[in-house]
């Protein structure tokens, strides 16, 4: 089978690109860093993947607001390829910096042309940077194509400007506003983690191919980096006499579905 | 090249010298607000028919329309916004402004996306505006006050404003700030853009060394150079040479030194470069026992650093690049290699505490970038030692408040890990009152590299005669002038400003991008950083390996116009790389991509000399092999008279439960959850043992594991180790309770410990002897004492050192005060887990488990948390059995192989209640511990024990048994399924069954038939989780 091909950003202060490349190829993409610069160069290079991910990390040093800068170098540079690439149904994953960058660039919730943009991910309510691992809940009457037989999960979460705050448009708008944020909502915090939006913690477009979260999805793509897997594994030990963990990382389980929905 | 750099933009453009307008800009939430940021923004005249654009475009980049607004304003027009405020009731306003110079990381960015908008040139100065009052406007503003920052607080005076915002809205080393009075007209007094303006830079000038001693010493004072009279001497008489003289005036040079070539030398020779008391020749006299002994020590270094790792290296052949780069270099597996080195940055954190832990951080980061031809960081490692925050500490008008270094070094690292995309994995904190004056910040990186980089070997330089030489990075200003002469002696009021810098880990991250992938095109030949003593160290080190080089000054990339020569040479400004390339074309082409600045500076030959030219005319030119080798060596006294304390101590408490939980609520043991939850530790995705772990994230791991190599299950543990209340015992029971501490939280995580290699980094007070410190000689011999007990202990675990650091004056002395550190040696450790899915962490894990003891050594009293608590003092000093823990170590990885263990954790701070009870927080269940057999035990084995202390009574005393600390000693839980193999396995050796893992969440400790401490786990993991004071 001809495995799809996936753009990993990286440059201009982007962090994760490595792992998120490896975390692609173990599921099932064919996936390789490629540089801010050199995509702006050859925005056609768009036309031979079938995702483009913006991976987590600290673009532009997360100077004036996360993410912004960066959104505003591929809106200067890259905005007509963007779209059509949206479009045409291509994948675009955004994870913690990489989901600010599309929320400044106005591609969620919604993702066309002309939509205004109606939320802004700001400061955690702790006013902190937080890492740390928490629970999700899927909600699979949203549409996405990331989530697919996943219910309960686990991902870390490592960010300081997480929030999704609704954006105050005019009176009388809000409550609408926040029916469609729902309706967009592909994952939520089971626990109260950043003071988020109704406990959001993805956003999808309508049609499901972009996607944008906090949580980290490849940094799951192994039990050895759940912070509990020793626990499991000394239960799994005991009563199942296996020394491996059956069930797949949640991680890998997002991007495999990613890779099944391409195929 | 179509995009600035940001280092070229920082407060002047010298393209730019048409007239400019100032704008002021303030970014106003629209949301209740009492602070805001603040812009000063100088916009050159060709723009002047582009202002609406130009605003346009700076709300884009400013701004959230939908939370904020932005405030433009000349700066004459500012009254508007006073009339603002005045009208919402406030009565003051106050800027921060960075001082002209200062790194301005958000200005940078600022730039840049301007330049994205098509506005190129555009200067920017970031700060920050603040509102007060001096009275409540309504019951909402009493619930602000209630409820939130100082912000809402009132005040009567700018006074008090100024006061109460020194150290925690700004910083007098690093920004201006400026209190207004709202009620009166001061626009004229408002802050506009601040420029650094320097006069005319002066000429090199040649220095003459013809003085008498005093002229000499008043030299090197009056000039920061930090050089000692005989060095001042002995570089007076290089010049004098005849050869040398006839070299110098055929390249048309002065007779006497330059001021480059003075301040050259001064650099290399600095304690910081030169190590020059672990090199010294010591006469050490001990009198320990009774008598007078005199030992030699040629030098320190040799003796027992190198020395030991030399023994070893036999039986270590993974060991592959040891005390000769940036870092000591391991092998890993047939391709890969790892690296690892820990630095200090003490004296720019006592300063401003923020900007030296962020450089101290980027400048470790830079130590592993320059290994080789250039390692990628993959880890971050930090150890910090302050001072606890309380009324009982000294102040004096050069020092901060201890909690304004607390909080600002921890910022730091988080900014400097977190923004470069490095795991901060592991760490500790330690409080002593000691560090009131000179907190430690340790900060480690380690690193990977191949093997093999196109052909070449990848952790070796080399650079050939011929090579250009490439500056790469950020630019060069005044900032971190003299850091290296500076860290070499103690802090007084004079202390230099320049000394201040703050770090840009967002122009490091594309230089770190940019280094790896010019490495894999094989553009490199040689690499190192620009640290302490900047091109003349980076440069003057790398002319060793082709023997010369020169550079051009006029080629080298300045901040700002304005720079002496000197100056240029020296400075340590950051975010720099010195390497080597034969392509240059293909290196700066690559450099383009990544935006970072690559300039070509010189070349590298072999003339034996390193040069330094000013349009092709040299303004230094100094012989290699004197600039490296001339420093005449140190000889210095040093004497040992073991420390005479006088016992004091009282019977057992009543209530021993309520003594546990106070220890576990001290600063020292306490959970670290909120320092740890802000740092980044999993990025990279290499994470197998993280610092909380366990179903609950409240597990404190003993080292950290990670998988440096994507897709293989061999990890690498990395722990550290230090022990500084055990220095005013006995600094050598000190030195080997580091080592045995870091090598024992690795094996404890599952690490083999075959594969151990460890980091010395020593941090001391002054141990040379003059009229201002009378306590040289007993500090030089701590230091011996130290340095005695690290070898041995390095060399009873097989664990050789591959890399260290000192910091010899970690003192503050203002004339009115002397305040000195605890003699303080940091440990760091890094070891193979040959697979990480055998790892094991330190909490429990099922009801029914057995807990057992293991030792190799007898605790103590001494240096412990608990005689600092009940203030009694105690000579029973712990005590360990080298050999046997060694062994002892080597079993326990054979039992985690085998999969027996369950959980593994050290004893340490706080000591066998302590350690349970965190794996009881950890876990979330109970134990239920029965000391009675391990009490008999102790009285048994104080009959026929080796160790002198034994028969003391103190040892089976209950309170000693459940607080004493010590070397050498591990909790372990096993499946009562292993019971019988794992008694047998260990019958010659110390392991006690002391309890077992419960169901119910609770610790239960009975002596005999009595309960001696019945705690939930509730009241356990609340006194734990008393958080650190940080903001």
């Amino acid at each position: 089978m001809h495995k799809p091909e996936a753009i990993v950003l990286c440059g201009d202060g982007i962090n994760c690109d490595a792992e998120t490349a490896w975390a692609l190829n173990l599921s099932g993409f064919e996936a390789a860093p490629m540089h801010v610069s050199d995509l702006l160069l050859q925005p056609q290079a768009l036309s031979k993947a079938q995702m483009l991910v913006i991976p987590g990390g600290f673009s532009y040093g997360d100077e004036i607001a996360s993410g912004k800068i960066l959104a505003i170098k591929l809106k200067e540079r890259l905005r007509d390829a963007l779209y059509t690439y949206i479009e045409q149904g291509n994948l675009v994953l955004g994870i913690c910096n990489g989901f600010q960058v599309l929320v400044q660039l106005g591609l969620l919730p919604f993702s066309g042309e002309n939509d205004p943009r109606i939320v802004s991910l700001v400061r955690n309510a702790q006013l902190k940077f937080i890492n740390k691992w928490v629970r999700l809940q899927v909600y699979p009457d949203v549409n996405s194509r990331f989530f697919t037989s996943l219910r309960e999960i686990e991902l870390p979460i490592r960010h300081g400007e997480g929030r999704l705050a609704l954006e105050p448009l005019t009176d009388g708008a809000a409550e609408s506003i926040e029916q469609t944020v729902k309706r967009l909502a592909p994952l939520r915090y089971s626990d109260e983690v950043n003071g988020s939006f109704d406990k959001i913690a993805a956003l999808t477009n309508p049609a499901g191919n972009v996607l944008g979260l906090m949580p980290h999805p490849e940094a799951f793509v192994r039990w050895t980096q759940n912070p509990s897997w020793t626990n499991r594994q000394v239960a799994i030990k005991r009563f199942e006499r296996s020394t491996t963990i059956a069930e797949i990382p949640h991680g890998l389980a997002i991007f495999s579905n990613a890779a099944a929905s391409l195929n | 090249m179509s995009q600035t750099h940001r280092a070229s933009q920082t407060t002047h453009n010298p393209s730019c010298s048409e007239t400019t307008l100032q704008w002021c800009l303030s970014v106003i939430p629209k949301s209740d607000y009492s602070a805001f940021a603040l812009y000063w923004v100088r916009i050159p005249e060709r723009y002047k028919d582009q202002l609406d654009e130009l605003s346009v475009a700076l709300r884009e980049v400013l701004i959230d329309p939908l939370q904020e607004e932005l405030w433009i304003a000349r700066p004459e027009e500012r009254s508007a916004w006073v009339d603002k405020w005045n009208a919402r009731g406030y009565r003051w306003w106050a800027e921060r402004q960075f001082l002209p110079g200062v790194t301005d990381n958000l200005a940078h960015t600022v730039q840049e996306a301007l330049e994205l908008k098509k506005f190129a040139d555009i200067s920017v100065s970031s700060g920050a505006g603040f509102i007060f009052r001096d009275r409540l406007m309504s019951a909402e503003d009493a619930a602000n006050l209630r409820k939130t920052l100082t912000m809402h607080k009132i005040y009567s005076d700018s006074e008090s404003i100024e006061r109460s915002s020194r150290y925690t809205i700004y910083h007098p080393l690093a920004d201006t700030f400026k209190v207004h009075d709202l009620s009166v007209d001061c626009t004229g007094e408002l802050l506009l853009f601040p420029s650094v303006r320097l006069p005319e830079p002066p000429q090199t000038l040649p220095v003459s060394l013809e003085l008498e001693d005093e002229g000499l010493e008043a030299l090197s004072k009056d000039r920061l150079l930090a050089l000692t009279l005989s060095e001042m001497r002995t570089i007076r008489n290089y010049f004098r040479q005849k050869q040398v003289q006839q070299s110098r005036s055929g390249k048309g040079l002065p007779t006497s030194p330059t001021d480059v070539e003075l301040e050259i030398l001064a650099q290399t020779w600095s304690e910081h470069c030169k190590h020059k008391i672990f090199n010294a020749t010591i006469s050490h006299v001990d009198y320990s026992s009774g008598n007078r002994n005199k030992v030699v020590v040629k030098s320190l270094y040799k003796t027992y650093i190198q020395g030991p790792t030399k023994e070893l290296m036999a039986s270590r052949k993974d060991l592959l690049s040891v005390f000769k780069d940036n870092s000591g270099v391991v092998k890993w597996n047939d391709e890969w290699a790892v690296c690892f080195k820990v630095e200090t940055h003490n004296s720019p954190s006592a300063l401003e505490p923020y900007g030296g832990a962020l450089t101290g951080i980027l400048g470790v980061n830079r130590d592993i970038l320059g290994t080789g031809l250039g390692a990628k960081p993959i880890f971050n490692t930090d150890v910090f030692c302050f001072a606890f925050p309380s009324s009982d500490l000294p102040t004096r008008p050069k020092l901060l408040p201890a909690k304004a270094i607390m909080d600002g070094v921890r910022k730091g690292v988080e900014d400097g890990g977190n923004k470069s995309g490095i795991p901060t994995v592991n760490g500790a904190i330690f409080f002593h009152p000691g560090y009131r004056a000179k907190p430690l910040v340790f900060c480690g990186t380690g690193g990977i590299l191949p093997l093999d980089v196109q052909g070449k070997c990848g952790y070796e330089k080399h650079t050939k005669v011929g090579d250009t030489i490439v500056m790469v990075g950020g630019r060069v200003g005044k900032d971190g002038i003299h850091g290296a002469t500076f860290s070499s002696e103690s802090l007084h009021e004079g202390s230099p400003m320049s000394a201040v810098q703050i770090g840009d880990p967002f122009t490091q991250k594309r230089v770190l991008d940019f280094i790896i992938e010019a490495r894999d095109q094989g553009l490199i030949t040689g690499i190192t950083d620009n640290g302490a003593g900047g091109l003349s160290s980076s440069v003057g080190e790398m002319a060793q390996i082709t023997n010369g080089a020169t550079i051009e000054l006029d080629q080298i990339p300045t901040k700002y116009p304005g720079l002496a020569d000197w100056e240029i040479v020296v400075s340590e400004s950051q975010e720099r790389m010195t390497l080597s390339t034969t392509s240059l074309d293909k290196l700066q082409s690559l450099a383009e991509k990544h935006h970072v600045e690559a300039t070509a500076i010189g070349v590298f030959h072999d003339k034996g000399y390193f040069e330094v030219t000013r349009a092709g005319q040299p303004v230094a030119l100094l012989d290699l092999t004197f600039l490296h080798d001339g420093l005449p060596p140190l000889e210095l006294e040093a004497e040992w008279k073991p420390s005479q304390i006088t016992m004091t101590s009282g019977s057992v408490p009543a209530d021993l439960g309520k003594f546990l939980l106070r220890l576990l609520a001290h600063p020292n043991i306490s959970s670290r959850e909120n320092v740890i939850r802000q740092y980044d530790h999993e990025v990279q995705g290499m994470s197998v043992i993280k610092p909380l772990m366990g179903e609950r994230q409240q597990a404190p791991c003993d080292a950290a594991v990670i998988c440096p190599v994507y897709g293989d299950k061999a990890g690498l543990a990395i722990s550290n180790g230090l022990n500084p209340r055990l220095s005013s015992h006995d600094p050598h029971l000190m030195a080997i309770c580091a080592v045995d501490e870091a090598v024992r939280n690795m094996v404890c995580v599952g690490a083999d410990p075959d594969t151990v290699t460890l980091l010395d980094n020593f941090c001391w007070p002054d141990p040379v002897l003059s009229t201002k410190n009378q306590h040289g000689k007993t500090m030089l011999a701590l230091l011996v004492r130290a340095c005695q007990g690290l070898a041995e202990a390095v060399l009873a675990y097989k664990a050789p050192l591959i890399s260290g650091k000192d910091s010899m004056k970690n003192d503050f002395d203002d004339g009115v005060i002397r305040l000195s550190i605890p003699p303080t040696l940091l440990i760091s450790g890094m070891a193979k887990v040959p697979d990480v899915s055998k790892c094991v962490t330190m909490e429990f894990k099922q009801p029914g488990d057995i807990i057992y003891l293991l030792r190799a050594g007898k605790p103590g009293l001494a240096g412990s948390h608990y005689e600092e608590m009940l203030g009694w003092q105690s000579a029973l000093t712990p005590q360990i059995d080298l050999q046997k823990a060694a062994k002892l170590y080597r079993k326990v990885h054979q039992t985690m192989d085998k999969g027996w263990v369950n959980s593994a954790h050290d004893l340490s701070e706080g000591g066998l209640a302590v350690a349970i009870s965190e794996c009881i927080i950890g876990s979330g269940k109970g134990a239920k511990i029965d000391l009675t057999h391990l009490i008999e035990y102790e009285k048994k084995s104080g009959d026929n024990s080796p160790f002198p202390f034994s028969t003391d009574k103190v040892l089976s005393r209950i309170d000693t048994i459940l607080f004493a600390e010590g070397p050498a000693r591990l909790l372990i839980s096993i499946d009562p399924a292993h019971k019988a193999e794992w008694e047998t396995f260990w019958k010659d050796y110390e392991c006690e069954e002391i309890g077992v893992v419960a169901d119910k969440p609770r610790l239960t400790v009975w002596e005999g038939v009595a309960t001696v401490i019945d705690l939930a786990m509730m009241d356990l993991e609340r006194a734990w989780r008393t958080a650190l004071p940080f903001d």
